[in-house]
């Protein structure tokens, strides 16, 4: 933690960045995102298990990007967003500095490949535990699974947090927003809450990190990241493609092989 | 023959399968009029979201095909919409909506034997 | 306030047989925003489109919606029809109740309700349908052509004699290509040269085609109607208006022992050279790998020679840049050579050849003037064997495909070693022969009947050396698979047909797509065989698979066609149904928000990078633009785009979406 704070005083001091994005003490004992922009601070920062939040999100957030560079406390999953934000044209590379914590350590990586790097050292797979999770659904019978989730989704309030807290769905119109055609019924009910978290999932095929912050900023606590976790594992398997592993990438969605298996085509 | 009769709504490119139908059409086989036809140009155009308002409209079986791979007009709409099938379905399934209802193809014998099936098998 | 006319066709009885009209036109009256509904017995005739016209203009008809056949069938009619009237022809669409209801459905209410939910989806779909203009562009009327083969010449000469001009390409230093290697052709015997150099002549000569030998694509920007290229003329080290062609250069070179690339490597040249005797153009070229003066800093013997001072040492490779309108894919195919089979030795058996080096022993211009010898020692060999699939048809291999000419070829080369060798003795290995086409058949049936070729049907295993003789070791496949040795004195390999070195790199600077072989992609492989994907872009001959000459002649006065239809307009007018990115006011401007994403979903390059700048020349943002030259209107991106801000024009969101509404929505049908 003290590398941390030594970093985040230095990189402000020196003014290579003009704000260091990392974790501070909330309430309750959480930990909250803060925006240093003075040396002294630094001493706020913290970094422990508590510290989930992709801060990778505020990247795309208009009123951070006034602030100037970026320095970023970046869990692995903040590391694949930033990769799959640039191979998506949203970042450029050498603009911001990812702060990679390593142990007690604090590892700076400046530059796309050096964060490639780093991501490509470590293990992405779904956890054992995030698949056998999966399992259980497939075990389920269809009927079971449609009642699940049509408890879950019933509660849905359409209020978006899953949306405000994916660092992937930086849109700036939303197609929730579009109303010439209404894609999505304004009021939530069964059919609309459906058909949102439908498109949600469809629209991160590809693309979503399993960073788990929609899961945690839904206020109802709807395990979104079970859809998202599906799609990885379909992505992965029949694609053999993983988002956010490179800053220079064609999505798995946009692109195809002759070859895809086709067996349920008739 | 139950009372229920199923609305089918079929989206289908121009190319292959629209013109099938046509031919379908023109050779006079028989189909159930409970199935209805949406022009597009290409698989490719198919937005998932109009399966999804399909569904959310009433209908009960939806049918999406187009040229086969290879033959497709625009060469490769429809590799494209065979990617987006693949991870659509397979999240209907996970949502415990029966994938049967969303019946994919290429176009090859459209008519009476694929119409009829299809009816079946949500009747 | 939409005021939709609906014209509902009898179509004579095909429709009212099982349709009742009147029903539907009473329906289609009260459909929300319909103005007028008349039912008639032929719609298509020139009283029904009259109706239809007066309708337009005495109602002041918004949208019409026809409801009788396919729209494949008379949408055009009915388009054209609402633009006589000054309804914007966009403006109109048609219900098929024929072919998707009348003609599929028995007599019934249930059909009836089905045309009328048809009707009702097809005036949802006008409401939202928009005026649009027909798409203009401006078409370059000069076409590149790359490849001076027999398929790239006769597509020059094509265009050329439809009267526009042609720039031909050609990497090596005279055009002719592989034809012109060739000793005699099947099925007639003609001689190969007799009919080819003719043509070549011709190309040289014809006042509408510029040629550039010696020279490659270096990079093609830009879309149909409008390329820019950008063409690398490699240096000759000779000043070609200079030169005459007199060939004392060549004669007095002292180095002359370079494998002639003409001669399949059976022949020698000198360092400086005319790559054979009819070469066009007929100018040198210097080979700066070999050339003493290139790689010891002297000599300069030519310079000397030449009686003109055409040689120029210090020549530099050239720049060209030309504007095209459409550009002819002509870049031929190459053969895989003796070395590619390590069970026929690895090429390291002089006397095992391929094709085109048997085609240079029998004609009579190659280097033993016609007089079958072979490579080795100059003896007459007494037998030899041709065999046919070498490589071809061998997954093993990685070549699954057949290469189409060789069966024919093989039994050419078997007739023409009999007939210069008339004691010899020729067997041919074969797996199938695919002798398919006029004469084809005839000809491979007096190979064996009338020139006494033995067919063996049956691989070769092996060859190998034993006391001088080649020992080809195989099986006879109709005897029971019974083991085969001949002692042969050559051996001659129909080697797979493969793409030219190079195509794939060619393929990306012209962004066409092309097969697992490098083999470049027809758009389609029935309907659009001389299209590529790439619109303006077209192909002829064996780049696009192996093909033999009459096959790639067809194909190259094919692409000329579609070149010369091309250019028969001043302005490209297309469909205005494509692809555009929408526009916002600011400070959106566009709900594109960049990630490009639809640029890999499109299967023509069409997605580009817009800068948005504000009036200070600051950049706003950059987003998506569809090039409407390249947008053929498949609309993947439009599926693709997750904010929706890519729209497809005559499918657009709201269109399709309301149609999808529109059809289920059965509540509002008695409305």
């Amino acid at each position: 933690m003290n590398a941390l704070r030594e970093k985040a005083r230095e990189l402000l001091a020196a003014k290579t960045v003009q704000v260091v994005i990392g974790y501070g003490r909330g309430s309750g004992g959480s930990a909250r995102a803060v925006f240093m922009r003075a040396p002294a601070q630094a001493a706020e920062l913290i970094f422990d298990a508590t510290c989930l939040q992709n801060l990778a999100v505020y990247l795309m957030k208009p009123e951070v990007r006034k602030l100037g560079k970026a320095a970023l406390v970046a869990t692995p999953a903040a590391l694949r967003t930033i990769l799959q934000l640039a191979a998506e044209n949203q970042v450029a590379d050498n603009s911001l500095l990812a702060l990679a914590p390593v142990g007690e350590d604090i590892m700076p990586l400046a530059t796309f490949a050096a964060i490639e790097a780093h991501v490509a050292a470590a293990d992405h797979d779904l956890s054992a535990a995030e698949g056998a999770e999966l399992g259980k659904f497939a075990a389920m019978g269809l009927e079971e699974r449609r009642r699940f989730w049509e408890e879950q989704f019933s509660r849905c309030l359409k209020c978006y947090a899953c949306r405000a807290a994916c660092p992937l769905c930086y849109c700036t119109r939303c197609t929730v927003e579009c109303n010439q055609p209404q894609w999505i019924p304004v009021p939530a009910h069964d059919l609309g809450n459906l058909e949102w978290n439908v498109m949600r999932a469809m629209h991160l095929a590809g693309r979503c990190v399993n960073c788990g912050d929609c899961s945690r900023a839904c206020p109802v606590g709807i395990p979104l990241y079970l859809l998202n976790q599906k799609l990885i594992s379909d992505v992965s398997s029949v694609f053999q493609a993983r988002s956010g592993m490179a800053a220079r990438s064609d999505n798995a969605m946009s692109t195809f092989k002759p070859n895809d298996p086709e067996d349920f085509i008739r | 023959m139950p009372d229920f009769e199923p609305k089918i709504v079929a989206f289908v490119c121009n190319w292959c399968t629209y013109a099938g139908a046509d031919l379908t059409g023109t050779s006079r086989m028989k189909y159930s009029p409970q199935v209805s036809i949406i022009r597009f140009p290409c698989t490719g155009r198919i937005d998932f979201m109009l399966l999804l308002k399909a569904f959310a409209s009433g209908a009960d079986g939806i049918i999406v095909s187009g040229c086969h791979p290879n033959d497709c007009h625009y060469s490769s709409g429809n590799f494209h919409a065979r990617r987006r099938w693949i991870i659509f379905r397979g999240l209907l399934d996970f949502l415990g909506i029966d994938v049967r209802r969303v019946q994919f193809s290429w176009y090859g014998r459209w008519g009476r034997s694929r119409a009829t099936s299809a009816c079946a098998a949500w009747a | 306030m939409a005021r939709i006319g609906v014209f509902i066709c009898h179509c004579g009885e095909n429709i009212s047989a099982t349709v009742d009209v009147g029903k539907v036109a009473e329906a289609a009256a009260r459909i929300p925003g319909v103005a007028h509904s008349v039912d008639y017995k032929y719609m298509c005739s020139d009283p029904g489109q009259q109706m239809v016209q007066n309708a337009i203009r005495e109602k002041n008809l918004t949208g019409v919606v026809v409801a009788a056949c396919s729209p494949r069938m008379h949408e055009p009619t009915f388009r054209r029809a609402c633009a006589a009237a000054g309804l914007n022809p966009f403006l109109c669409e048609m219900a098929n109740i024929r072919e998707h209801c009348s003609w599929v459905h028995e007599k019934g209410d249930a059909t009836t309700e089905k045309a009328i939910d048809i009707v009702r989806t097809l005036v949802a779909k006008v409401k939202k349908n928009k005026a649009l203009q027909p798409i203009k562009v401006p078409v370059t009327k000069v076409a590149m052509v790359i490849g001076g083969g027999i398929a790239g010449i006769q597509a020059s000469l094509d265009i050329a004699n439809a009267g526009h001009r042609v720039i031909l390409v050609e990497r090596e230093p005279s055009i002719g290509g592989h034809m012109s290697q060739l000793s005699e052709t099947f099925p007639t015997l003609d001689c190969s040269q007799c009919i080819l150099t003719p043509r070549m002549v011709e190309v040289a000569q014809h006042a509408n085609i510029t040629l550039h030998t010696y020279s490659e694509l270096e990079s093609l920007e830009g879309f149909i109607g409008n390329f820019k290229a950008r063409i690398r003329k490699k240096a000759r080290s000779l000043d070609e208006k200079l030169c005459t062609g007199c060939g004392l250069c060549a004669q007095k070179c002292p180095t002359r022992r370079i494998a002639s690339e003409f001669d399949a490597g059976l022949g020698l040249r000198p360092a400086i050279y005319v790559p054979f005797p009819q070469a066009v153009p007929n100018k040198p070229v210097i080979d700066r790998e070999h050339c003493t003066y290139y790689l010891k800093g002297k000599c300069r013997l030519c310079e000397k020679v030449c009686p003109t001072q055409a040689i120029r040492f210090d020549q530099e490779d050239e720049i060209v840049e030309v504007d095209v309108g459409a550009v002819v894919l002509a870049t031929g195919f190459d053969i895989k050579h003796s070395d590619f089979f390590p069970e026929y030795g690895y090429g390291k058996h002089k006397d095992v050849i391929d094709g085109l080096q048997f085609e240079r022993l029998a004609s009579a211009s190659g280097p033993t003037l016609g007089e079958m010898r072979r490579p080795s020692d100059g003896k007459v060999p007494e037998t030899v064997v041709f065999v046919a699939c070498a490589g071809s048809r061998d997954p093993a291999k990685g070549i699954e495909y057949c290469s189409k000419i060789c069966c024919m070829y093989t039994a050419k080369h078997a007739m023409l070693y009999k007939h210069k060798v008339h004691h010899g003795k020729p067997y041919v290995f074969y797996m199938d022969i695919r002798a398919g086409g006029k004469m084809y058949e005839e000809f491979v049936r007096r190979a064996m009947e009338e020139d006494g070729v033995q067919y063996v049907r049956g691989r070769v295993s092996r060859i190998f050396e034993r006391n001088g003789k080649l020992v080809v070791k195989g099986a006879d496949t109709l005897l029971g698979a019974r083991p085969m040795e001949i002692e042969a004195d050559m051996v001659v390999l129909a080697t797979a047909g493969v793409a030219q070195a190079g195509a794939e790199e060619l393929a990306q600077k012209l962004h066409v797509s092309y097969d697992a072989h490098k083999f470049y992609a027809e758009a389609h492989p029935k309907l659009r065989p001389v299209e590529t994907n790439t619109a303006g872009i077209f192909l002829a001959g064996a780049c696009q698979a192996p093909k033999d000459i009459p096959e790639s002649v067809a194909q190259a006065s094919g692409a000329a066609a579609k070149v010369a239809a091309l250019f028969s307009q001043a302005e490209l007018v297309r469909e205005p149904l494509i692809a555009v990115v929408d526009r916002q006011a600011p400070p959106l401007y566009s709900s594109c928000v960049g990630c490009f994403l639809c640029q890999s979903a499109c299967p023509y390059q069409a997605i580009e990078k817009e800068e948005i700048r504000g009036r200070d020349g600051q950049l706003l943002k950059t987003v998506a633009k569809v090039n409407p030259g390249l947008c053929q209107g498949c609309g993947t991106c439009v599926a693709f785009c997750r904010t929706k801000s890519i729209d497809i024009q005559g499918f657009s969101h709201e269109q399709v979406h309301a149609e999808v509404l529109a059809l289920l929505n059965r509540g509002d049908r008695d409305a």
